[in-house]
């Protein structure tokens, strides 16, 4: 059994930021935590964000991934601009157009791993096959835990199974924010090997990584410091 | 997906939720059974007690009494479950009206008291003293034409006891006098037909009681009225023991038309009767009905304190629930699930807590119902006979929908509040 995506490939991007632009209100101080950043995301791409602490690299993901809106500039998702969209356009946006995978993988503790990698699809009122979970969890090594609970998994397993969830809905773009940040270097690897191969079969990945070694697997890695891109590099092949 | 997958996907998802804390739900859950076992009940009682009172009265067989003046619904109450301080009428009142043409049947009664005889049986709920019935079996029975006798093992030949005139044929020294039993004094006093019962009597104007012994002639079917824990024997006889010859204590009457207008003219025809007066068992018992309904009223408003304090108690534990969650929610809404997502769940999860609640309420209430019976019937001097507690499917159905319906709006304020968490605010709230 396998698991595919099956992304065909498109000229056009899938996002295109411009001029994103995210302010703070910190007490009397206004924080600019994105400042008049351009970029888009092409299919298949695989874009490692990375920069210091307080950087920007969170804030660049969430505005990107629609989580939240930009203070000022233009976000058009799949050809959509999402400018002034209510809160219910943009979860109709985000639903089944993006993945998601955060640090602390964020799984329910009383629905099992399966069960926590099905949940998208009660969201997208889809309704779940064992069979193609199975599949997804085969590809990510961990098809034996599908009936075991979170608590019962090591910290990598419990990532892939985040992996598992926001793959279930077949998404076009992975946003995956510190995704190694509570694993060690071996499993952080792994996980970095199956987002190549991901990024391959057409998947888009935004991944934010303090780890440079790891993030000079991606196809571009961008440089934030103080909300601004200030190195864009590119990697062939 | 199809609405039943949808629906019992989110149910599932809700289920699980409330199992993660599992000492707490139940805390909830617990919480509303009582106040619905509360609730139950009382709806329980007073259904079963208006009922209790309504086929007391109906079951008098009289629709107006006549009886010497004094406080009618103490009349109609001592009429329902005996009493001391009687007051007496000449037995003429009957005769007089007796001729009334709109009366269709009538019947004299005269009651006394009687201590019971001491059995080895302890039993305080039963009373120590005993309603004597002094009756005339043709008119009296045309009143209850549904008195019958038990029959069984130790209940077969029961009659009705000979009559006044056969008994006044001989000396009455000489006589086996007979008595009728109604069913609960033959049960408390472990008699059947054919054994002898002793009431023990202080007559009018006596100082010192005397005892008289019966043969029981015939123990009544029970009725559910105040007949089941009467004594009843020839009306001269009681009349005689009681040492109040010619006195009855109440005339029964059952008028030809049955309307109020009816009874207002039949109690001017007699109202000029010295020292009489005409009570309509219709009045008494919407009187009677009007004083429970204040006390209802009044029983009613502790349950809605017990169900509003059970609801913020529910409320209470989702909003803990939600705050706990918080993260979790967040992620919901970033991987898909809109605000009424969120709002389905969380309303589900306080439903299933507020049904949950109020299925166990109804259980307990509905296992408890006799042991409620048994405690009120032996604290409070209830009055009437039959089941005063009567847990109907009407009320368990009205107890499940209320609940329902609580537990709809019990929800929308945490469904509400964790549907309007900002994602990424949420997920924020919760690391």
């Amino acid at each position: 059994m396998s698991y595919s995506l099956n992304h065909p490939s498109a000229e056009e991007p899938l996002i295109v930021g411009r001029n994103l632009t995210k302010h703070y209100r910190r007490g009397s101080e206004t924080v600019r935590a994105l400042d008049g950043v351009d970029l888009s995301v092409a299919t298949g791409e695989m874009i490692a964000i990375v920069g210091p602490s307080g950087s920007g690299k969170t804030t660049l993901v969430n505005t990107v991934a629609c989580l939240d809106a930009p203070t000022e500039g233009s976000l058009i998702i799949n050809g959509i601009d999402t400018r002034g969209l209510s809160e219910d356009a943009l979860v109709a946006i985000r639903r089944g157009f993006f993945g998601f995978v955060f640090q602390k993988f964020y799984l329910l503790p009383t629905l099992s791993v399966a069960e926590n990698v099905e949940l998208p699809l009660l969201f997208l009122r889809r309704n779940p096959s064992r069979r193609t979970t199975l599949a997804l969890l085969e590809t990510l090594e961990i098809a034996s835990r599908a009936d075991h609970l979170p608590r019962e998994l090591s910290g990598g397993q419990m990532q892939r199974v985040a992996i598992a969830r926001a793959l279930i809905v077949k998404p076009k773009v992975l946003i995956a924010d510190e995704p190694t940040g509570n694993l060690d270097s071996a499993t952080s690897d792994s996980i970095f090997d199956l987002f190549e191969d991901l990024s391959h079969q057409g998947l888009s990945i935004m991944v934010t990584t303090h780890n440079l070694p790891l993030a000079y697997r991606a196809s571009r890695v961008v440089t934030l410091q103080d909300g601004k891109i200030v190195k864009e590099e590119s990697r062939k092949g | 997906m199809d609405f039943h997958r949808h629906i019992l996907a989110f149910a599932t998802l809700a289920g699980k939720n409330l199992l993660r804390r599992v000492v707490r739900t139940s805390l909830a859950v617990t919480g509303v059974a009582l106040a619905v076992a509360v609730a139950v009940s009382l709806a329980g009682f007073v259904k079963g007690y208006h009922g209790a009172i309504t086929r007391s009265i109906d079951m008098l067989g009289f629709q107006v009494m006549v009886m010497a003046k004094g406080c009618p619904y103490e009349a109609a109450t001592m009429m329902l479950k005996g009493g001391t301080g009687l007051l007496y009428l000449p037995d003429s009142i009957y005769t007089n009206v007796a001729t009334d043409t709109g009366v269709a049947s009538i019947t004299p009664v005269f009651i006394g008291v009687a201590e019971k005889e001491q059995t080895s049986i302890q039993d305080d709920g039963a009373g120590s003293f005993i309603v004597v019935s002094g009756i005339e079996v043709p008119s009296f029975t045309t009143m209850k034409p549904w008195l019958s006798f038990q029959t069984g093992t130790g209940f077969d030949g029961g009659r009705w006891f000979t009559t006044d005139t056969e008994v006044t044929k001989e000396a009455p020294e000489n006589i086996k006098q007979e008595v009728v039993l109604g069913y609960e004094v033959a049960e408390y006093e472990q008699r059947k037909v054919g054994d002898t019962i002793a009431l023990t009597i202080t007559p009018s104007g006596a100082v010192s009681s005397e005892t008289h012994e019966y043969t029981v002639a015939g123990i009544l079917s029970r009725t559910g009225t105040q007949d089941d824990g009467t004594v009843f024997m020839p009306l001269s006889s009681a009349q005689r023991i009681f040492n109040r010859p010619s006195q009855i204590t109440v005339v029964g009457v059952k008028l030809k038309e049955f309307s109020s207008q009816a009874i207002r003219q039949f109690e001017e025809r007699w109202i000029s009767l010295p020292e009489v007066q005409i009570v309509g068992l219709q009045q008494v018992k919407s009187t009677l009905l009007n004083l429970i309904s204040t006390a209802q009223a009044m029983i009613g408003a502790v349950a809605v304190i017990a169900i509003v304090v059970a609801i913020i108690g529910v409320i209470n534990t989702i909003l803990m629930s939600i705050h706990e969650r918080t993260g979790e929610i967040g992620i919901m809404k970033a991987i898909g699930a809109s605000r009424s997502d969120i709002f389905e769940l969380i309303w589900y999860e306080t439903l299933a807590l507020c049904l949950l609640g109020g299925l166990a309420g109804i259980i307990v209430a509905y296992g408890g119902s006799g042991i409620i019976e048994f405690m009120l019937r032996h604290l409070i001097e209830l009055g009437v006979q039959g089941e005063i507690v009567v847990i109907s499917p009407g009320i368990i159905g009205l107890s499940l929908g209320g609940t329902v319906l609580v537990g709809f709006f019990a929800g929308l304020y945490p469904a509400w509040r964790a549907s309007s968490m900002r994602p990424l605010e949420a997920i924020r709230a919760g690391e």
